[in-house]
């Protein structure tokens, strides 16, 4: 059989080939700013942020010589001479700079590090020869204590799991065995559990209060669900910090609404209930302005079920409660999974709502993130705390598409 | 009508890089009145600005390094001069994200003390700048205040009283951080304030700040911004609140609310200015900073805000010309800085803090989750 030959006279199959991979090339054209995009501002920082949660080269690039004597030590008594001679060294011959970051990350391990780097490194001067151990004891007496010796043993890797143990509570020992934190400095856990606590609570509260209101929105003629949704979007538009103020004048001890229970008898003037800076106040101001999130993409997918499927279970003699729930509620599952996890991932990255209404309760685990990023400059740590909070999410997402199926969430 | 949209919008884009090309000197700070008081104090009577020569764009952060350091790590140091805590600044210095700057030789005062000397204490017992990368700006203090309305009987006078619930019961405002905390209980538990950071730095200080502390369990509120404590003192939600002296000053100075402040065992904390490593405009930032530090600027600043001079010759200048607050009040009695002040004052150590904050942090969280 001969071959099909266009007029230009190449056979067809090319031409065909050519004027397709034109086309791909058009598509990936049209598609690479968006991978582009998504590449730059999504992969690679994720990527970035999983590196920093155990990378800790830092200072084994500057003291590698002191690791390597570190390895021999027994961890018992104080270290020998010969480490003494060679920390020395590093400190004097070491770039400014870098021990200055190094004893940063030292001082994560054990406080005091830092500044006792910092004094050694301008006194040590005055030291010109060995015998360096007592020389330096009498410079700063840190150095002649084993417990900071023994700090820096799980710093020895390039690699750690360090900042993953701080997040949830325990840390290496010497050895580099994992043992839990004193019992004084464990939070981490707690928070976590509290911010799990209150990311449920406020998703169960906007469910139990957003359903009612997405149904009147879908099923009232067109001119009162108008007014209805403008009663949802207004605080939706208002600003942040004005809704968080609010709540707080309203809730406080003397304020609107303990002031109007006094005025109508309802609780006496010196039993006012505390409704804000604690656990409560959080709860109520979260679910107030997550609300439109779960309301949203409920009423929207509200809209779309026919009102003849209730009218046709209702009038082959279903009781009104379950046709509701046989009927009705199935066909919004969507609408809940999609509300639901948008505001369980809102509410789990929360962090200046509840710091101003929560008081002792306000630091959700958002707050550590924050203030190991500006205060502590512990962005390993951040790092740490963020991929945790990534898995989580990841988890329950997987959860979810196990048990309700990922196709069944709808935004409309 | 398309094309001269057309017209308007590249009129407009171009005159945004025109703008961006004249204020590119960027200074940043903490925004509300004491943003103004920089402003009115040294920004807006620098040469350079007066004659219109140069813009300083002025804007507002949150504190801390972590803008600083994205920065400087991603190679686009966008800000010139910015205003930091004292523990930031140490450690900003010690991770190479604030230039050195030498101050050594800048502005004597009258009397003939260097510029560094001028600077009588920087919180850790000695004069001069707490760090290489440190330019003074302010002293400010962490102070009890209170409303004399809600006090028939005696008032507090004293931090052991802000500690006593059964002498004044009511509920307390306290922040969401360690810092001067400690101090406070060490204070209220009978340490000297001169003493404070010796005890508290010396083996079991800090435990024992801590089991002061206890006497607080279940009647504090925290607070985690600054106008809070004000919030919660004049709404009667807190009998006392720790608060920014500066805070409370304005408040009583510009709107007349009624308040009083307890002194004895303030702790003062200070503001340093820093240049972000890299800056594209180090050379002018430096010559603006000079102007910034002159005794003159350093009263002129405390027209707006109760906040001290931290070079005595700025003070000095505020002692003889007292009416100084601009709206025709004396200011030194808001200042902490009296003679009679600072012998019951507690200096926080920026340096101690700077090793400690972490591990502080998460020990004082767990405390307030475990006082409710």
């Amino acid at each position: 059989m001969s071959e099909i030959i266009t007029t230009e006279g190449v056979p067809l199959k090319v031409s065909l080939k050519r004027a397709e991979r034109i086309n791909k090339i058009r598509a990936l054209v049209l598609v690479l700013p968006l991978t582009l995009f998504i590449i730059i501002t999504f992969v690679i920082p994720i990527i970035a942020m999983l590196t920093r949660s155990i990378d800790d080269k830092q200072i084994n690039t500057v003291l590698p010589k002191t690791f390597e004597i570190y390895k021999q030590w027994d961890r018992k008594q104080l270290p020998s001479e010969e480490m003494y001679a060679t920390i020395f060294n590093e400190i004097m011959t070491a770039d400014k700079r870098a021990i200055g970051k190094a004893s940063t990350r030292m001082n994560y391990s054990k406080s005091g590090w830092k500044s006792l780097i910092k004094k050694s490194k301008r006194k040590f001067k005055k030291i010109k020869e060995g015998p360096y151990k007592e020389k330096m004891i009498a410079i700063d007496k840190k150095w002649g204590k084993i417990e900071y010796w023994k700090a820096i043993g799980e710093m020895v890797d390039p690699y750690t799991f360090g900042y993953f143990l701080n997040a949830v509570d325990l840390k290496y020992d010497s050895n580099k065995k994992i043992v839990q934190q004193p019992e004084k400095r464990r939070i981490y856990n707690y928070t976590w559990y509290k911010t799990l606590k209150i990311s449920v609570l406020v998703t169960l509260f906007c469910l139990i209060l957003g359903y009612p209101i997405s149904y009147l929105l879908a099923t009232l003629p067109l001119k009162y669900s108008n007014l209805l949704m403008i009663f949802v979007l207004l605080p939706f538009w208002t600003s942040l910090l004005v809704r968080t103020v609010s709540w707080i004048i309203i809730l406080m001890r003397k304020g609107v609404f303990n002031s109007i229970l006094v005025w109508a008898g309802i609780i006496a003037d010196e039993n006012r209930m505390q409704l804000i800076y604690n656990e409560t106040g959080t709860l109520i101001a979260m679910t107030q302005i997550l609300l439109p999130f779960m309301v949203l993409p409920l009423y929207s997918v509200m809209k779309t079920i026919p009102p003849s499927y209730m009218r046709a279970a209702l009038n082959l003699g279903a009781h009104p409660m379950h046709a509701f729930y046989r009927i009705y509620m199935p066909q919004t599952v969507p609408g809940i999974s999609a509300g639901g996890l948008l505001v369980f991932v809102l509410a789990i990255g929360y962090f200046i709502t509840p710091e101003l209404v929560g008081g002792a309760d306000g630091q959700l685990i958002g707050h550590f993130i924050a203030y190991h990023l500006k205060s502590t400059l512990n962005w390993g740590l951040c790092a740490a705390l963020g991929t945790i909070l990534l898995v989580v999410m990841l988890t329950l997402y997987w959860a979810y598409n196990k048990i309700v199926g990922i196709e069944n969430i709808k935004l409309g | 009508m398309i094309k001269s949209i057309k017209v308007v919008l590249l009129t407009l884009v171009s005159m945004a890089f025109v703008a961006t090309a004249y204020a590119d000197f960027t200074f940043v700070s903490w925004g509300g009145a004491y943003t103004m008081s920089q402003q009115k104090g040294y920004i807006d009577t620098w040469g350079p600005v007066k004659n219109g020569s140069t813009k300083v764009s002025v804007e507002n952060y949150n504190g801390g390094l972590g803008e600083v350091k994205a920065q400087v790590e991603a190679g686009n140091v966008t800000w010139d001069v910015v205003d930091v805590l004292p523990v930031d600044v140490i450690n900003g210095c010690d991770e190479g994200l604030l230039e050195e700057i030498d101050t050594s030789g800048w502005q004597k005062s009258p009397d003939g003390t260097s510029f560094n000397d001028s600077i009588v204490e920087n919180g850790t017992g000695a004069s001069g700048p707490i760090s290489e990368c440190a330019v003074p700006q302010i002293f400010w203090t962490y102070v009890i205040i209170f409303d004399p309305k809600n006090f028939s009987g005696k008032k507090p006078t004293t931090m052991k009283d802000f500690f006593d619930v059964k002498k004044f019961p009511g509920k307390r405002g306290v922040h969401t951080w360690p810092q001067a905390v400690l101090e406070m209980a060490l204070v209220a538990d009978g340490v000297e304030p001169t003493k404070v950071n010796s005890v508290l730095q010396g083996d079991g200080g800090t435990d024992r700040a801590f089991a002061k502390l206890e006497d607080l369990k279940g009647h504090v509120v925290h607070w985690s911004a600054g106008a809070q404590p004000l919030e919660l003192v004049s709404s009667g939600e807190v009998v006392m609140s720790i608060v920014y002296n500066g805070r409370a000053g304005a408040a009583i100075l510009s709107e007349g609310a009624s308040l009083d402040y307890v002194w004895e065992g303030q702790v003062l904390d200070a503001d340093w200015v820093g240049i972000p490593k890299g800056s594209k405009n180090k050379a002018e930032a430096i010559e603006f900073l000079k102007h910034a530090t002159t005794c003159a600027s350093q009263a002129e600043q405390a027209k707006y805000i109760t906040y001290m001079p931290m070079r005595q010759c700025g003070t000095d200048i505020i002692a003889k010309n007292e009416p100084w607050f601009h709206t025709g009040i004396d200011v030194l009695p808001h200042m902490p800085d009296t003679e009679e002040r600072l012998k019951k004052s507690v200096f926080t150590d920026p340096v101690w803090w700077a090793d400690h904050n972490a591990e502080l942090k998460e020990q004082w969280s767990a405390w307030m989750a475990g006082n409710k």
